[in-house]
């Protein structure tokens, strides 16, 4: 497979992952936790490689995930004793991990070698470096396999769990009353997102996979007034803005996901514009009705 | 537990024995019993901060109690869970989520379905036979972030009716509601009596508790008086939930 064209399906695949997930942190008012879990994968990544000496092995991706689930079950653990209250838990955890890890770069652990450039936003055109070949033909990069694995668990999680998943983001005391184990369902949910951050690190690095993981949702949510229709939306924003992003960043030679990320910046900004001014006009619209109204009635 | 013991159970509800709930040092529920008998409607009022609402969770489980614990029908809560409906506050929830009236109160029945079953036909009919009782069935595709005070009550309501349990627990149904809303949870709640269902309300408005509410349990942290509204709901136990001084009746002309 063209480099090219490869780099650019593992773009797509890797904000299709991200985004499809995403929609329900949004929901849920939690996205600042997707940086925070972003961070903490860090020195989960540095162990799992002085083990797996392998980047894109399942078995790192799983244990850094879990390092991940540190931040979300630690953060909500240090809110419950209610010494702390907001997002502090957070702050709190995750510059500790995050820093563990750099340490353990720096200091060579495991001879990993993953420049700070990377580890902030990722590299999307190394990680596509290497390809997958299959009886001597390239198939397109080993990263895109792994990704595309990664976008089928969370199309299943979703899937599976939409109804439990909506009610206890909607009302999770009434999901309770009903019998649903909540705690399970949020810690599960959390699970699925730490394993797609630590996957799209690669990709998106610490700081960038926020951005393909919210902005897709919190600009189909401007939009969107059903669940479904915001699924849809998300999934045409985070592929179209993927693919543009792809080419600005080829265009420009820059790293390609700040030029998904930017993009995606002003999808959102587009998007907020339109439904402000759509506001507008329905507003002035019901005006002039009620006015009208008033008059034939006078 | 004794059999004669059990069999007293079953004559009642909804038993909670010795409830006591603390919000980290703060103590909100003390040592409450709580007995509700089948087939009435008892109000749970008392003065801001009084508990109200969280005997209710403490009796659901979905607060931890320090100590005690509640039976429905004489039996634990996991083993009853169709029978049993809780109507949560409504200000508790995000009314802009993407959702329609039809769809919030078709989360009624997840319950009653796996992981995997999504409504179908039975369940879709379901729900437009509650949102009919309760007077929104009009506003069926409407999102729910367009409707008023008293309509997201009447969701909230056809979602607790759309499980068809025997004991409804419900947290301030008439909270922000206009007269319109008032008259359709009212005409709901006497339905409800009259096929024999028990409903618990929180409650804090005490010129209406005579009128809804058939027994009342007067609450201040602790149990102040519970039974019969007559006997129960008396000028004397008001005062002393309210911590009211004697002199001070004004207030309580509508006791008769």
């Amino acid at each position: 497979m063209n480099f090219v064209l490869g780099t650019a399906l593992l773009a797509v695949v890797t904000a299709l992952a991200c985004a499809l997930p995403g929609t329900f942190i949004v929901l849920r008012k939690n996205s600042m936790l997707v940086d925070a879990i972003s961070h903490a994968v860090l020195p989960g990544i540095v162990v799992g490689y002085f083990f797996t000496q392998d980047l894109e092995s399942p078995l790192l991706i799983v244990g850094a995930a879990l390092a991940g689930l540190v931040v979300a079950v630690g953060s909500e653990w240090l809110g419950r004793t209610g010494l702390l209250t907001g997002d502090a838990p957070q702050g709190l955890v995750f510059p500790a991990l995050f820093s563990a890890g750099v340490i353990l770069v720096t200091a060579k652990f495991a001879n990993v070698h993953l420049d700070t450039h990377a580890v902030l936003v990722g590299d999307l055109n190394l990680a596509a470096w290497e390809q997958l070949t299959v009886g001597g033909v390239s198939i397109g990069p080993t990263y895109l396999y792994v990704m595309l694995a990664v976008l089928a668990l969370n199309c299943a999680f979703l899937g599976a769990g939409y109804s439990r998943l909506k009610v206890t983001t909607f009302d999770p005391q009434f999901a309770g009353s009903l019998g649903i184990r909540v705690g399970l369902v949020n810690t599960a949910f959390m699970f699925v997102v730490s394993l797609t951050v630590t996957a799209a690190f690669h990709a998106a690095g610490a700081i960038l996979v926020i951005a393909l993981m919210i902005v897709p949702p919190a600009t189909a949510y401007l939009l969107s007034r059903r669940l479904p229709v915001l699924f849809a939306l998300t999934a045409v924003i985070a592929a179209g803005g993927a693919l543009a992003g792809f080419w600005i960043a080829y265009e420009l030679d820059a790293a390609t996901s700040a030029g998904m990320a930017v993009f995606y910046g002003l999808v959102f900004v587009v998007g907020y514009l339109g439904t402000r001014i759509e506001q507008r006009r329905r507003h002035r619209l019901h005006a002039v009705r009620a006015v009208s109204t008033a008059q034939s009635a006078s | 537990m004794t059999s004669a013991s059990a069999r007293r159970d079953g004559e009642f509800a909804c038993v909670a024995r010795n409830l006591s709930v603390a919000y980290r040092a703060e103590p909100v529920l003390r040592n409450v019993d709580l007995f509700v008998p089948r087939g009435v409607v008892m109000g749970v009022v008392g003065p801001n901060g009084a508990g109200k609402s969280t005997l209710i969770k403490a009796m659901l489980g979905l607060v931890k109690p320090l100590t005690g614990r509640t039976e429905f029908f004489g039996l634990p809560l996991a083993r009853v869970r169709q029978r049993v409906g809780y109507m949560p506050q409504s200000a508790t929830v995000d009314w802009d989520f993407p959702t329609t009236v039809q769809d919030v109160v078709l989360m009624g029945t997840y319950g009653s379905l796996g992981w995997l079953r999504r409504p179908g036909r039975a369940e879709r009919a379901r729900a437009m036979a509650a949102m009919e009782q309760t007077g929104i069935a009009d506003l069926a595709s409407r999102q729910i972030g367009e409707l008023s005070g008293g309509q997201r009550q009447r969701v909230f309501l056809a979602r607790t009716l759309v499980q068809s349990p025997d004991l409804y627990f419900m947290d301030e149904p008439f909270q922000g509601v206009d007269a319109k809303s008032q008259q359709a949870i009212v005409a709901v709640l006497h339905a409800l009596r009259e096929q024999g269902k028990t409903v618990v309300i929180v409650h804090h408005d005490l010129v209406t508790v005579r009128e809804y509410c058939d027994h009342v349990t007067l609450l201040n942290q602790r149990v102040v008086s519970s039974g019969p509204a007559a006997e129960s709901f008396t000028k004397e136990n008001i005062r002393t939930a309210y911590d009211v001084a004697a002199d001070d009746d004004s207030f309580l002309e509508f006791v008769s």
